[in-house]
């Protein structure tokens, strides 16, 4: 490869070379017409005698056999470069001034006359450099904010706001990307064709929240697309209390299934992706959701977003049983706090026995969710494990009264530390 | 846990003589010990059948020395005709529980001579101290 | 009087302050004149008073517990992360018992800490043995950890080095329950926040006053020198700054109203109830005074009426409308106040006033509601 590399390099002085050829050519011919010969002036060598197109392949090539291996592909992969970028007729390696050419004729009132310049040391340098970023693949560096779920990647990167309609603005907008995907359509006249399909959502984080979905030629037009789509198509949900859902729901769309938890202050968003950014993008902040099923992700999307229009208020729920909601939270001591009451309370006996009471079971559609059964980790059924549980056992307190001494004394020592300098002293020595 | 319980999981015969002693836990220049129950024959490293109290013999910074007694189970292995030794016998022997082991005069005994023999050389040699001057 | 008195040098010296430059000496000094406290050390025991069911229903009553105070949003529940709401569908009656057992709840967690004298010490010799002498130069000391005796009853004993057994006294017995059988918070020594006298005076002045007694209530034992000593300060503090709104609907709202009547000083409290117009636990902080001391002139009238106040609803808010039988009620009830202040108040031109003001303001309210009632009819 380095091989390569190097014969590559050496493309540049040839020409250069047949230049100074024809200087001195026509440097020698002018004044001196007896050392004109006849014959031929050989200029062809294996440079020149080829295209450069067939120069290149001869480099870039990989044997068919080599090919089925993988080679030349990834990293290592030589690509082809155009050796004319950064070249400008008129400068060379030597820096002269061509009135006419690599100048005007007229600078102001002054003639400019064909003269040579000091040298340029780094032009070479910087021509190499153009032609290095040519060939290298550079990946695109964002900063952690701009990221999206993977990198670069379009998905969970945000977009903006949808375009205006009219005067109407989307202030306080954002989208995000959630799927960018191309598709390849077989087309009589044109065979297989490429299309960019790019799914996105957006919304203002207090309840206005729609998706859309745009394809496209190209990706930037399909994400714009979608975009404007989403801005047309937006929902209002109502957030219970400012930071999460009203009551556990079940969601199905397709063969994918959902199951949405409620939660209290500060648990976070804790779902798949996709769900985290429209939950961000509807202002919902503390939930968890299960997927069982599919994880088509415009499946996902919708089956969400259904779920969240099916929601029920607590006074709806209560008309509907026909029964007192009540709320109990641990931090205020279950004290049963009435959320929620109808018009008219059924007794006792006008409730049907097998009528389900119970609000999760209700409110999840008699739907349960999968709880896996927790396995120890492996360590803990190996012999290291049960000997490292006796070896530090002796230690299991020494962190708590460490602490507890360094806040009484201001180090590590207790009341026979003084009682016994010299064992002190040993240990500083 | 570990370690198996030291509130005692041995097991021992009904008829087998019983025994209530210190057990040395603790580690290195700290000893702390237990009074447990065990089988007179058994050593101490081999689990007992129950602790009973524990006896720290280092003095704390108020210069105390802390025994923790399970009476009611000490009077209940006792009816057992469980067998006391001697550092125990001592230990309830100051607590009140036994009456004052003869071991405990005697040790107070030999301190108190020692003391005083101290107290005569140090006299001594300041009156010998005083002489040379 | 020594309160009274208290209060007077402590606006002199702070004139006193503000012409010296040498600030730290006078303000430790102020801080000493200002707040004395004081111990439940006399003759009498409040004891056998404070458990009387009388007098217990009247603080219970006069802590006017808010049911949104009582089960307010706590950091102190234990929960690392805040859990998840639960909800029940409920009918009537399966509401209703649930709201009864909240109010149990609600007695549970307003349960007074109690008000008992200060522990006699404990000098209680066994036995005296000098042949023991020279065994050991460190005590020893005898803890019965027998399963299932209670911390106040257990045997615990010391054989000092001069060979005495005897009866550990109550720091010592403190100490060693706290080993080994420990109170969970609770810490073997003292917290820096009650000996250290600048932490303590922050966090009175931060008026951090609830979360002071809780500690003081979980770290010491109600007969402990110490803990009265902590309350009675924060009490008076309290009651410098009329903050009793902050104790209110908390457990310790009614050993402060008890400790406050039983030094004589529950006056300004009586201005405060005055002027947010409870006249009705005006009426009750009177009788509960004629039951601790005794001295309230017409004191059985006030104690009569308290009868009759107890059974109506708690008011938590100034009321909107009045009934006949409500408007009966409180005239009696200013009646009652109007004699107390002549015979027993210390600061009598004050709550007078507020009184007069109440007396306004109720004229109105009658106005308004029968006027209301005429309007709509007797339907």
């Amino acid at each position: 490869m380095c091989s390569k590399l190097l014969s590559m390099r050496s493309l540049i002085q040839p020409t250069n070379a047949i230049l100074r050829q024809v200087l001195i050519c026509q440097n020698k011919t002018t004044p001196n017409l007896k050392t004109f010969t006849t014959s031929p002036v050989t200029c062809v060598n294996f440079f020149n005698k080829l295209p450069a197109e067939k120069l290149w392949k001869s480099v870039t090539s990989v044997s068919n056999a080599g090919a089925k291996k993988g080679r030349g592909k990834g990293a290592g992969r030589i690509r082809i470069r155009d050796l004319n970028r950064g070249q400008v007729i008129g400068v060379g390696k030597i820096n002269m001034l061509w009135p006419g050419l690599s100048a005007p004729v007229i600078r102001g009132r002054e003639l400019l006359k064909q003269q040579r310049l000091p040298d340029d040391p780094d032009r070479m340098e910087k021509i190499i450099q153009l032609r290095d970023s040519m060939t290298k693949f550079r990946r695109i560096r964002l900063s952690p904010i701009e990221r999206g779920w993977s990198g670069s990647r379009m998905p969970g990167r945000s977009i903006g706001a949808p375009d205006p309609i009219g005067e109407d603005v989307f202030t306080g907008f954002d989208t995000k990307v959630l799927q960018l995907r191309s598709l390849l359509i077989m087309k009589g006249s044109l065979g297989r064709t490429r299309n960019y399909q790019a799914m996105v959502v957006t919304g203002n984080g207090q309840g206005l929240a729609g998706f859309g979905l745009g394809r496209a030629k190209e990706a930037p037009a399909a994400l714009r697309k979608a975009k404007n789509r989403a801005g047309q198509k937006l929902m209002h949900f109502e957030i219970y209390n400012g930071h999460t859902i009203f009551h556990d729901f079940y969601t199905a769309f397709g063969k994918t299934k959902i199951f949405v938890q409620k939660k209290n202050e500060g648990y976070g968003l804790k779902c798949h992706r996709a769900i985290k950014e429209i939950c961000q993008a509807i202002g919902i902040k503390d939930l968890r959701a299960k997927m069982e099923g599919s994880n088509n992700l415009q499946h996902i999307v919708k089956a969400f977003f259904i779920g969240l229009l099916q929601q029920r208020s607590h006074q709806q729920l209560a008309e509907e049983k026909k029964l007192h909601l009540v709320e109990y939270r641990a931090e205020n001591e279950y004290f049963p706090k009435v959320v929620a009451s109808p018009s008219e309370v059924r007794t006792k006996e006008e409730i049907p026995k097998d009528e389900t009471l119970d609000f999760t079971q209700y409110v999840m559609n008699d739907k349960v969710i999968l709880k896996k059964k927790k396995f120890p980790p492996f360590y803990e059924s190996m012999p290291h494990y049960k000997l490292h549980l006796k070896k530090y056992e002796k230690y299991r307190n020494h962190e708590k009264i460490r602490l507890n001494l360094k806040s009484e004394y201001g180090e590590v020592k207790s009341f026979l530390t003084d009682k016994y300098p010299e064992e002190k002293v040993e240990t500083e020595t | 846990m570990s370690l198996p319980p030291a509130s005692g999981t041995g097991r021992f015969f009904a008829k087998a003589a019983k025994s209530i002693r210190l057990i040395r836990q603790g580690c290195t220049n700290r000893p702390f010990f237990h009074i447990s129950v065990t089988q007179r024959r058994r050593l101490n490293s081999q689990p007992v059948i129950e602790q009973l109290g524990s006896y720290d013999p280092m003095p704390n910074i108020n210069n105390e020395k802390l025994v923790a007694l399970n009476l009611e189970r000490i009077k209940y292995w006792l009816g057992k005709g469980a067998h006391v030794s001697p550092p125990v016998a001592e230990i309830l022997g100051l607590s009140g529980f036994f009456p004052i082991h003869p071991r405990t005069y005697m040790t107070a005994w030999r301190n108190r001579r020692t003391e005083r023999e101290n107290l005569a050389k140090q006299l001594e040699a300041e009156k010998s101290k005083e002489a040379a001057a | 009087m020594t309160l009274l008195f208290s209060k007077i040098a402590q606006n002199n010296i702070k004139t006193v302050i503000t012409r010296n430059n040498d600030l730290q000496i006078l303000t430790i000094s102020y801080r000493k004149l200002s707040i004395v406290p004081s111990l439940y050390d006399g003759k009498e025991d409040p004891a056998p008073k404070f458990f009387s069911s009388n007098v217990q229903v009247l603080l219970k009553r006069l802590t006017r517990p808010d049911f949104n105070k009582v089960f307010r949003k706590r950091t102190n529940s234990g929960l690392a992360v805040l859990r998840t709401p639960k909800y029940k569908f409920l009918t009537n009656e399966e509401l209703e018992a649930e709201i009864l057992k909240a109010n149990k709840k609600a007695d549970v967690l307003l349960q007074m800490p109690p008000v008992v004298k200060v522990h006699q010490p404990v000098d209680d010799v066994l036995s005296k043995d000098p042949a023991l002498v020279g065994y050991d130069s460190a005590k020893y000391l005898f803890t019965d950890i027998t399963f299932g005796i209670a911390n106040e009853r257990r045997l615990i004993v010391e054989r000092d080095p001069d060979g005495t057994l005897r009866h550990c006294g109550h720091d010592v017995r403190k100490r060693l329950n706290q080993t080994y059988f420990p109170i969970p918070g609770r810490k073997i020594k003292e917290p820096m926040m009650f000996t250290n006298e600048d932490r303590f005076n922050s966090l009175l002045d931060r008026q951090e006053y609830e979360f002071l007694l809780d500690r003081a209530c979980l770290q010491y034992e109600p007969d402990e020198a110490s803990y009265q000593r902590i309350t009675s300060i924060t009490y008076q503090h309290i009651d410098m700054n009329k903050s009793y709104d902050l104790l209110r609907s908390t457990r310790h709202f009614g050993p402060m109203t008890f400790y406050l009547t039983w030094h004589q000083s529950m006056d300004s409290l009586m201005l405060e109830l005055l002027q947010s117009g409870a006249v009705r636990e005006g009426v009750l902080l009177a009788a509960l005074r004629q039951a601790l001391l005794g001295d309230v002139a017409n004191g059985d009238n006030a104690q009569a009426l308290a009868q009759q106040i107890l059974p109506t609803p708690i008011q938590l808010a100034k009321p909107e409308r009045l009934t006949e039988e409500d408007i009966q009620l409180d005239n009696k009830c200013v009646e009652c106040i109007e004699e107390y202040i002549v015979s027993n108040s210390a600061m009598k031109s004050q709550q007078e006033l507020a009184l007069q003001g109440f007396r306004e303001h109720y004229q109105q309210l009658i106005e308004l509601s029968r006027g209301l009632k005429k309007a709509h009819g007797n339907a």
